[in-house]
């Protein structure tokens, strides 16, 4: 009965074990009586914005850095991971995969850099690497666990794996995990981790598994660091933007002999909101989700929503609030052959989605061969 | 706001916390995401705090609380703007993968929002019909019909599924 499977998903998903939580009764307390104070001063004339001054809140998604622990082990030798990894370069790349399967997607943040690997684009079932910089992760006493950010990922070791290219490895089951030996993490570099987690080794009969966890081993084997990869390129470029601004996290696709960068977050001296999908968003700077348009495309009116003509482009603008925050969204389904999204949270924008949209972003066509490797012009 | 009332609502959120975040992941599939909605709800039990005190069942009110959260939330535009840029990144695959099939758990989170929370309401709290409906803020019928939706999109997602007795692996959205 699809009944019985799908409370057996939800009472696993119930249960799975939590090292660290972001919740914080009391600034929710103190946020609700904010709130209450809006709304008292809404009805009695007082000047609001004294009182909006008191709303604070802090949305912290995913990655956000910990407080690094010094456990004295998992230090190894060799050349050192690299403190930051730079978001316009890469980094990895896999020099071996199973057959049939190939580079999906990946990603790469000051903090981390991950790739995808698979059959098919949208199949779950994937070869799932991630890697993360100096200092970044922390292996416990007794090597039963390796803790990845106060945020990140706490993953549970079971047992000591085949060395990879010299450096220890274990088995690894996440603490989300159902599946023994779901990954493998090893020692890419001193005082780096890297993390593969195999694809869903369920569905594999007992004779296959341990075929799989060999692919595991000889696909971190393979996998090279640092080494020149297809370039990354923008289909759009940023200009006349303040000097400051950085590319913070990038997200792209394997297109021909390009990587696509599909979505890239921008930096630049804002406080974080933290890390989410693999992008680190700032507040008031701008998300920018950039492809080839289809015939498909399209901007689905939502929320308090306007159509505009901006250089001759139908876009959609809207303006809603997310997680305690004003939030500015625009969507562009066919602009000079691409679909483009830009997204900003934050009451003060450094520069609002339709003035960037505007005044600040030139868009390079569907051509890949059109597009630049830096994305400010 | 009172130093009582407070300390009331601090009392139950201490003793409520872990059963709601347990509520929040199942819905949401995702910790982060799920604490965000767990702040988001404590937030607005504090604004309406002398209903939650006032009412029968609390805790059914907490949960309701979170679950529209959580049906509100899935409709921002944040939610589909996510959701679109991941559509746009992923080109169509037009091959039939009997992996995506055998993921139940995929099939589940690709549910609309609102069928995910009935088949958590109903197979998770273990509601009736008429709670579920009370929550949700819809009709018995509403929930019966979202609720068989939603099973026969997760039969026909795993129907071809060649190794029963299989279980679900997560994806690791949750870590990054």
């Amino acid at each position: 009965m699809i009944e019985n499977q799908i409370r057996e998903l939800f009472a696993g998903l119930a249960g799975a074990r939590r090292e660290t939580t972001r919740v914080d009764a009391e600034r929710a307390r103190r946020r609700g009586r904010a709130r209450l104070r809006w709304r008292r001063a809404a009805v009695t004339g007082t000047p609001l914005l004294a009182v909006a001054t008191a709303v604070t809140v802090a949305v912290t998604l995913g990655f956000t850095p910990g407080g690094l622990r010094r456990d004295g082990t998992a230090t190894g030798t060799g050349p050192a991971a690299p403190r930051q990894f730079d978001p316009l370069v890469p980094y990895l790349s896999f020099g071996w995969l199973p057959a049939g399967n190939s580079l999906l997607r990946g990603g790469v943040s000051r903090t981390s850099a991950f790739m995808f690997a698979g059959r098919t684009a949208t199949s779950p079932n994937v070869w799932d690497l991630g890697i993360y910089a100096a200092g970044r992760c922390h292996l416990t006493s007794g090597a039963k666990k390796l803790t990845c950010g106060s945020a990140g990922p706490t993953i549970d070791i079971t047992r000591p794996a085949p060395a990879v290219h010299g450096h220890r490895a274990w088995w690894t089951n996440s603490s989300n995990m159902w599946w023994a030996d779901a990954g493998l993490v090893w020692q890419y570099a001193r005082n780096g981790w890297a993390w593969l987690i195999l694809p869903n080794m369920y569905r594999y009969p007992p004779q296959q598994v341990a075929a799989v966890r060999r692919d595991a081993v000889r696909i971190a084997a393979h996998i090279r660091y640092g080494a020149p990869t297809r370039p990354l390129v923008f289909p759009a470029q940023l200009v006349h933007v303040p000097g400051n601004w950085r590319v913070s996290s990038v997200l792209y696709t394997p297109d021909g002999r390009v990587l696509q960068a599909s979505s890239f977050a921008l930096a630049g001296g804002r406080p974080s909101l933290g890390s989410d999908g693999g992008l680190d968003y700032q507040k008031g700077l701008p998300t920018i989700g950039i492809g080839p348009d289809s015939p498909k495309s399209t901007c689905p009116r939502r929320g308090e929503s306007n159509r505009e003509v901006i250089n001759g482009v139908r876009v959609v603008v809207s303006h809603s609030a997310a997680g305690g925050l004003p939030r500015q969204d625009l969507c562009a389904a066919h602009a000079d052959g691409l679909t483009l999204f830009v997204s900003e949270q934050g009451a003060h924008p450094a520069i609002g989605v339709a003035s960037l949209f505007r005044n600040h972003l030139r868009l390079l066509g569907g051509n890949p061969a059109n597009w630049a490797r830096n994305p400010f012009g | 706001m009172s130093g009582s009332r407070d300390d009331e609502y601090t009392e139950y959120v201490a003793a409520r916390l872990p059963s709601l975040q347990r509520l929040a992941t199942v819905l949401c599939d995702d910790w982060q995401r799920a604490d965000d909605l767990v702040q988001a709800t404590l937030t607005k039990l504090y604004t309406q705090w002398s209903r939650v005190r006032d009412a029968t069942h609390p805790d059914a009110y907490a949960r309701t609380v979170l679950v529209r959260e959580f049906i509100h939330e899935r409709r921002s535009p944040w939610a589909k703007w996510v959701s679109l840029t991941g559509e746009m990144t992923d080109p169509p695959v037009i091959t039939v993968d009997h992996d995506i099939a055998l993921d139940l758990r995929a099939a589940v989170a690709a549910l609309p929002a609102r069928q995910r929370a009935t088949l958590v309401l109903r197979f998770y709290c273990d509601l009736n019909v008429v709670q579920s409906a009370e929550i949700l803020g819809c009709s018995p019928g509403t929930v019966k019909s979202q609720t068989a939706k939603a099973l026969e999109t997760v039969r026909k997602v795993l129907a071809p599924a060649p190794n029963p007795g299989a279980r679900p692996h997560p994806p690791r959205s949750a870590t990054r």
